[in-house]
């Protein structure tokens, strides 16, 4: 079994700090689920996270295992068994998922094969493999394109940023359904921001994490969706 | 010491003299070798330039063919080789499709272009390739061109009679301390289609000159690609003249630089009658102390209406010490047409190679990957099969090419 922990997390956005002192704790093969309204900081954890470059730590510590991810490039943080699905995948034009993948680690044996397994599993057109990296893509495509990646790399721990924002009903079926298949094929962690809760309907969470003003304000079972559903996030702002 | 001039004429002397070419050797002689001044010559390293250099080839090389050479001919439908631009052999047969060589001829166009009179006077031969009319020919067909320690002027037809089709490929390679001056010609009948790709491999050590000109006839249409590695000096100019409406030109030209290479990219699309279009699509990539420039010219008759011409170059900066120029030029006679273009000069994008890494690939890995993915997309005008082979191949340069990340 594998542990999360992210603790104290502080993280400047160009110039302005965005994550206030941020903690987390999560095992292998749970689901967390953070919610929070817009400008909370979800985001945020999920790129300084994965090393985006806009994104500057100040202080707080991540780890897998021990192992602290603040200290490693963004390829080894990745080789140490975490995956970023990001809101807007980006488009890399010229290279091939199959180069992506066999670059990132994957073994070239049978890869084009279970690709094309992959992406049925998430309904994705196996032609759409074939194309450069999210170039071309519908925001529904890519979402499963996405999962397609994952399910290749199995990392310990996926983080999902917005992975319901610009998905049909279908689409984000078919995107929750693999990931919780994921938590139990591999044992992956996965860690899905959202400020929907539609997303609950197709993935069953262990835990729920309320967001406000760059910090977890409160963490419950899956009853505290319900609590947000009737209340909203204003019992849970503070500034 | 015999100069250049000295084997060049008796080089004339033994075609007996053809009018023509002694027309364009005496052309040359008068006009004389550019020298940087002028400003279209202003970014090639002339001062380095010597004729005297180089000596005439003489087609008695008989070169073994490289291992990529080999991969491109086993995949194609019909083989033409040359040496030098002399024609060597044609291998395979392919229906409507036929090879064969007549005197070269000079243009008035190339008066004032002292290299493509060279070639006028100096080539072994113009070597034409015909697709028949309305003959659609599924095949690749490639043509092999080695280039020996020579002063080489390879000239090239290639001819596709009305609603034919065909997919050409030409390769260049060989070329050490080479002077090579190709010409080329490419007609397009009514309603015809080719899809032409040029893989420049030449030695590093090479002046690499060539000039080409499609001609686009009506409803025709041109897909063009110009995939340059090799040369000292690489200059490759391509023009395209639409003749009639409904004539179409797709041209992508593509370069990596390293060393101490100078890339000179000229086009010009010239636009002589109305619903014409041209898509030109230029990218390089420079490493090193390699320098691009890219110029490029739409050009727009009065009364060509509804022509469509659009021009886009993007340059990949490597090292903090290379240099990329871009210089688009219009020249429009006409108010109602669609006319675009668009430049940029920088390094290689940094959240896409963030993304990469993201998911586990190394920095260089990452690198290299969207460098060739940069190369991927000018591609798509090659045979799938034939892609492959000039992927990998433009893999393994880059895997010796370095790159600093500014």
């Amino acid at each position: 079994m594998s542990v999360l922990s992210i603790s104290g997390l502080r993280v400047d956005v160009a110039g302005k700090e965005v994550l206030k002192g941020f903690d987390l704790t999560m095992s292998s093969g749970e689901v967390h689920v953070i919610m929070g309204p817009n400008g909370s900081g979800k985001s945020t954890l999920a790129h300084a996270i994965a090393g985006h470059p806009g994104y500057q730590v100040r202080e707080g510590s991540v780890r897998i295992d021990g192992v602290e991810l603040l200290d490693l490039s963004p390829t080894e943080r990745a080789r140490h068994g975490l995956f970023l699905a990001l809101q807007h995948p980006m488009e890399v034009p010229g290279v091939r998922p199959v180069d992506l993948l066999a670059a990132a680690g994957a073994s070239r044996v049978d890869l084009m094969a279970r690709m094309r397994d992959e992406a049925r599993r998430v309904e994705l057109r196996p032609d759409v493999l074939e194309r450069f990296v999210n170039v071309d893509l519908s925001g529904g495509e890519r979402k499963r394109a996405e999962m397609v990646q994952l399910a290749i790399l199995r990392p310990k721990f996926a983080l999902l940023d917005e992975i319901d924002s610009g998905l049909d009903v279908d689409a984000l079926g078919a995107v929750a359904r693999r990931l919780q298949e994921a938590t139990l094929e591999w044992d992956c962690g996965v860690l899905a921001i959202t400020h929907f809760r539609r997303l609950l309907h197709e993935l069953t969470p262990t835990t729920i994490h309320v967001v406000s003003a760059g910090r977890v304000v409160a963490t419950g079972g899956p009853e505290l969706a319900e609590i947000l559903e009737r209340d909203g996030y204003e019992p849970f702002r503070i500034e | 010491m015999t100069t250049f001039a000295d084997s060049a004429r008796s080089y004339l002397d033994a075609t007996t003299g053809s009018p023509s070419r002694t027309q364009a050797w005496d052309a040359f002689t008068t006009l004389g070798l550019p020298t940087t001044a002028d400003e279209v010559w202003r970014y090639a390293p002339l001062v380095d330039f010597d004729l005297d250099h180089f000596t005439l080839a003489t087609g008695t090389a008989s070169p073994a063919p490289s291992p990529l050479a080999v991969a491109l001919a086993e995949r194609a439908g019909l083989v033409v080789r040359l040496v030098d631009g002399f024609l060597c052999s044609v291998e395979g047969e392919l229906a409507g499709v036929s090879v064969s060589t007549v005197e070269s001829q000079w243009s008035q166009k190339y008066a004032s272009d002292a290299f493509a009179l060279l070639n006028c006077a100096l080539a072994p031969a113009s070597v034409v390739v015909s697709v028949a009319d309305g003959v659609n020919v599924t095949a690749p067909i490639v043509i092999l061109n080695t280039i020996t320690t020579a002063a080489a002027f390879p000239q090239i037809r290639l001819a596709l009679g009305r609603s034919a089709q065909a997919s050409i490929v030409e390769y260049l390679d060989g070329g050490v301390d080479a002077l090579v001056v190709p010409v080329s010609d490419y007609d397009l009948a009514e309603n015809s289609s080719l899809q032409l790709s040029t893989y420049q491999r030449l030695d590093t050590s090479a002046w690499h000159i060539a000039r080409s000109t499609g001609h686009v006839g009506r409803d025709a249409r041109l897909r063009q690609a110009v995939i340059s590695i090799g040369g000292h000096y690489n200059r490759s100019r391509n023009d395209a003249e639409f003749l009639a409406p409904g004539a179409e030109n797709e041209l992508r030209t593509t370069f990596l630089g390293s060393g101490d290479q100078v890339h000179d990219f000229r086009t010009r699309q010239f636009h002589r009658v109305g619903r014409t279009r041209s898509t030109l699509l230029s990218k390089g990539a420079v490493a090193d102390h390699s320098r691009s420039v890219y110029t490029g010219l739409i050009e727009i008759e009065k009364g060509a209406k509804r022509t469509d011409a659009r021009q886009t170059n993007h340059n990949l900066l490597l090292s903090p010490h290379a240099h990329a120029d871009s210089v688009p030029n219009l020249d429009i006679r006409e108010n109602d047409v669609m006319c675009a273009h668009a430049s940029s000069v920088g390094p290689l994008d940094e959240l896409q190679r963030w993304y990469l890494e993201s998911r586990g690939v190394s920095r260089p890995d990452a690198e290299r990957l969207m460098i060739q993915g940069f190369f991927n997309e000018m591609l798509a005008t090659l045979p799938a099969e034939l892609a492959s082979v000039v992927e990998r191949d433009l893999g393994e340069v880059l895997q010796l090419v370095e790159i600093v990340t500014p």
